[in-house]
């Protein structure tokens, strides 16, 4: 088993390292977008205006309450329709807007956690709403927003894969093909998983020494 | 000149009607104590008089003379005149210490950076803390920290002090180091409003002691009359139960 393993990480070498790269570019565009859509729903949601709310809600509610497969034909469908995108874009706006509804959860949830009494001492200071959300709390969530917004990435990383199903050529749907070619499926998506592992585990690292260079003050104090 | 004056001022949260027409003024240079049971309206009435709870309607706070509407006045640069202190320091933790206490000066006044450093180390220098300054306030003690919650105030040049209950959050061997920071304050001329549990404190350092129960002023005077002679029924009984504590 071991050399047919080999077999098959030799034969699709060069496809399998072509297909990283495109689950690394679907990744890192639809997370960079799904943080600013997070960030503005998050606000939405903590705003006082009931409309924004509502707005906030529904696009939570809707995206948490159905799967990522079904999502991702409805908007590719929906979005072909509409404008003519690759199946790349299409599928990287998919996947933002599917992780942006839990990063959004995560926004609200890090911002609400800040001590109220840390605004306080803001506006006690002279600093308008805008100014204290800009300099004391913002800094503070995003520093705790960085476990889970990690996880949140490394989901993403994975859920990826579902592009497979709009034609993309990463990694799963690399596997896919493979294993039709070579009749070698058990060897050729264990090395497909083993990609996806390799990949999560330097994420992992990366998120890790992220929030260590974030909170000096952690650092310090150790 | 007095530097804050209220007029019936009311405060509700609610049904709860927490403030109950509190006529206050604190002249220019004064120390005012005020002291009082737990839930008797105190921190509330410091809350209000730099606007971070909104006073009822028909109620009027002056700064300098000078009536404070919500509607019409930039709270910001209300709030920017009076320096707040509170019990439970509120330091920014991703901030250093110096960087505490020049944010506000930078950003809110646009002080140049270098200007606020040097007035920052001044300050650190007078709270007893100037080796402190690259310090995380995680890495500070009690005292230390509200040392530097006293100098970041302090930073914005205000008017006056509002300190509302700084040492209750201390250990005790602490709570030393914070008072004689907030009476080297007065005896430099600082006009300040201080809610307190520290007896001491007020017979020493106050010009003026006011007693506060249910939302209301019941007594108030010069502190040693205050304390040798009260006259309220209320103020003899919870003088009673704090000094015999």
């Amino acid at each position: 088993m071991l050399s047919s393993l080999s077999q098959v990480v030799d034969m699709h070498f060069f496809a399998f390292l072509r297909a990283t790269g495109v689950t690394l570019q679907l990744t890192a565009v639809s997370l960079a977008l799904a943080v600013v859509i997070g960030l503005v729903f998050a606000f939405l949601k903590l705003s006082r205006n009931p409309i924004a709310n509502l707005l906030a809600n529904a696009y939570i509610g809707i995206v948490r309450g159905t799967p990522l497969i079904v999502l991702l034909m409805f908007l590719y469908f929906g979005i072909s329709s509409i404008v003519v995108l690759t199946s790349f874009w299409a599928g990287s706006f998919a996947l933002a807007i599917h992780a942006g509804a839990y990063v959004a959860e995560i926004f609200r949830g890090t911002i609400q956690s800040i001590d109220h009494g840390q605004h306080e001492a803001a506006r006690s200071l002279g600093m308008s709403r805008r100014l204290s959300m800009r300099l004391i709390i913002l800094p503070q969530a995003f520093r705790r927003a960085i476990p889970p917004l990690g996880n949140q990435f490394i989901i993403g990383l994975k859920d990826s894969s579902l592009v497979a199903f709009l034609g993309v050529s990463e990694i799963y749907s690399t596997a896919m093909t493979a294993a039709a070619a070579n009749f070698r499926p058990f060897e050729t998506y264990l090395v497909a998983g083993l990609y996806y592992l390799v990949l999560v585990l330097i994420f992992t690292a990366l998120v890790n020494r992220l929030e260590l260079k974030l909170t000096p003050d952690r650092r310090a104090a150790a | 000149m007095n530097v804050i004056e209220t007029r019936n001022l009311h405060k509700h949260f609610g049904d709860l009607h927490v403030l109950k027409g509190i006529d206050l003024t604190v002249a220019e240079g004064e120390v005012v104590v005020i002291i009082g049971p737990s839930g008797s309206g105190k921190s509330t009435l410091l809350r209000c008089l730099n606007f971070l709870e909104f006073p009822d309607e028909g109620s009027e706070v002056l700064l300098d003379g000078e009536p404070i509407d919500p509607a019409s006045n930039n709270l910001d640069k209300v709030r920017e005149r009076m320096g707040m202190v509170f019990q439970h320091f509120y330091l920014f933790p991703h901030k250093n210490v110096l960087n505490n206490i020049t944010i506000a000066p930078e950003n809110v006044k646009g002080m140049p950076r270098a200007k606020a450093k040097e007035v920052a180390r001044d300050l650190l220098g007078k709270v007893g803390l100037p080796d402190k300054e690259k310090a995380w306030p995680s890495q500070l003690s009690g005292g230390q920290k509200q040392r530097v919650a006293i100098a970041r105030a302090l930073a914005m040049d205000p008017e006056i002090m509002l300190f509302d209950e700084v040492t209750s959050a201390l250990d005790p061997e602490l709570v030393v180091e914070v008072l004689q920071v907030i009476q080297d304050l007065a005896s430099g001329g600082m006009t300040m409003v201080m809610v307190t549990h520290e007896m001491g404190f007020a017979r020493e350092v106050a010009d003026r002691v006011i007693m506060m129960d249910d939302g209301m002023i019941i007594e108030e005077g010069e502190p040693a009359a205050f304390f040798a002679n009260p006259t309220e029924e209320r103020t003899k009984t919870f003088l009673g139960q704090v000094l015999h504590a």
